[in-house]
């Protein structure tokens, strides 16, 4: 495991994304309100590019007090990922399936040297 | 001793034998290899002796073979650019504060905080301005990603709005397919 250069701080807008290559592992690279995640791009339900689809935020249902729904929201802090293929969706924080937190998507650490982004694989 | 009696004692002897434990025989160190293997353990591998120096060309190796190996580069496949934002103008601002203030009322169950005139005037409103800016080219979809619109909400609401220009779900399919839209 290696900290390999990926690009300046400087140079990746939040929200942005960038599908890398290291060897045989291709990652894709997230930053979300200043932090940023790495994780791999193979879908683990088929094998689709997890990381090029939507970036959605996660919807929560709101119960009253009798459990019936009020209704469908979108979360103000949590944000999801979508597989573009069959629409398999990751918790950005974690990777981790939204359905099944069991199932969760190879995670890289991510390294911040002054302006530079490095990810360890 | 008589020669039975010799024979007999012999095959004691035989037996005692093969039924003794043998020391190694079953895999396990016998207890001299175990005291070396304490002693080695004790001092170590001493520099000069065989063992130190195979170590040392193991290492020499791997270095070598790291060297050689070729340095993984990042390639970089693609790059997606964030989701666009809206502009900050000021009408902006306003309309995606009054947008807020709608959706919150609705969250609250507070319908009747906006009157149906007030909604039939919105509803009109942005009803032209989106067919306004479909017709300039301006095509983008009526509602954005962070939007809790249900199939339910805009099945109930594109009915009212045909029925409102006494439309047909039928004629509206007719203009799509002649228009192509």
């Amino acid at each position: 495991m290696a900290e390999q250069f990926v690009c300046k701080s400087s140079e990746f807008k939040n929200g942005e994304r960038q599908i890398i290559r290291i060897g045989e592992e291709e990652i894709g690279v997230f930053k979300h309100e200043d932090e940023y995640f790495a994780y791999s791009n193979f879908c683990l339900h088929q094998g689709g590019p997890a990381c090029e689809g939507l970036t959605i935020a996660r919807v929560e249902e709101h119960l009253r007090a009798d459990k019936t729904s009020m209704g469908l929201s979108f979360s103000e802090k949590d944000m999801n990922f979508v597989c573009p293929w069959h629409g398999y969706e990751y918790d950005m924080r974690t990777g981790a399936h939204v359905a099944d937190p069991k199932v969760r998507l190879r995670k890289y650490d991510i390294v911040k040297k002054g302006d530079d982004i490095y990810v360890v694989a | 001793m008589s020669s039975h009696e010799a024979t007999k004692s012999l095959k004691k002897t035989a037996a005692k034998k093969a039924l003794a434990p043998k020391a190694g025989a079953d895999g396990d160190p016998t207890p001299a290899q175990k005291a070396a293997f304490a002693k080695a353990m004790y001092e170590g591998v001493k520099p000069g002796i065989k063992t130190a120096r195979k170590i040392a060309q193991e290492k020499s190796d791997k270095a070598k073979s790291d060297a050689e190996k070729p340095v993984q580069k990042v390639e970089i496949l693609r790059k997606i650019a964030a989701p666009a934002t809206p502009v900050e103008t000021p009408d902006t601002k306003r309309a995606l504060q009054l947008a807020a203030d709608i959706e919150k009322a609705t969250q609250d169950g507070d319908f009747e905080r906006f009157q149906p005139e007030a909604q039939q005037a919105l509803i009109g409103a942005l009803c032209r301005l989106y067919s306004a800016n479909n017709d300039m080219g301006n095509h983008f979809g009526a509602v954005g990603q962070r939007s809790a619109v249900t199939a339910t909400d805009v099945m109930v609401l594109c009915g009212a709005l045909l029925k409102a220009v006494d439309l047909q779900v039928f004629e509206l399919g007719l203009w799509q397919s002649w228009s192509s839209r």
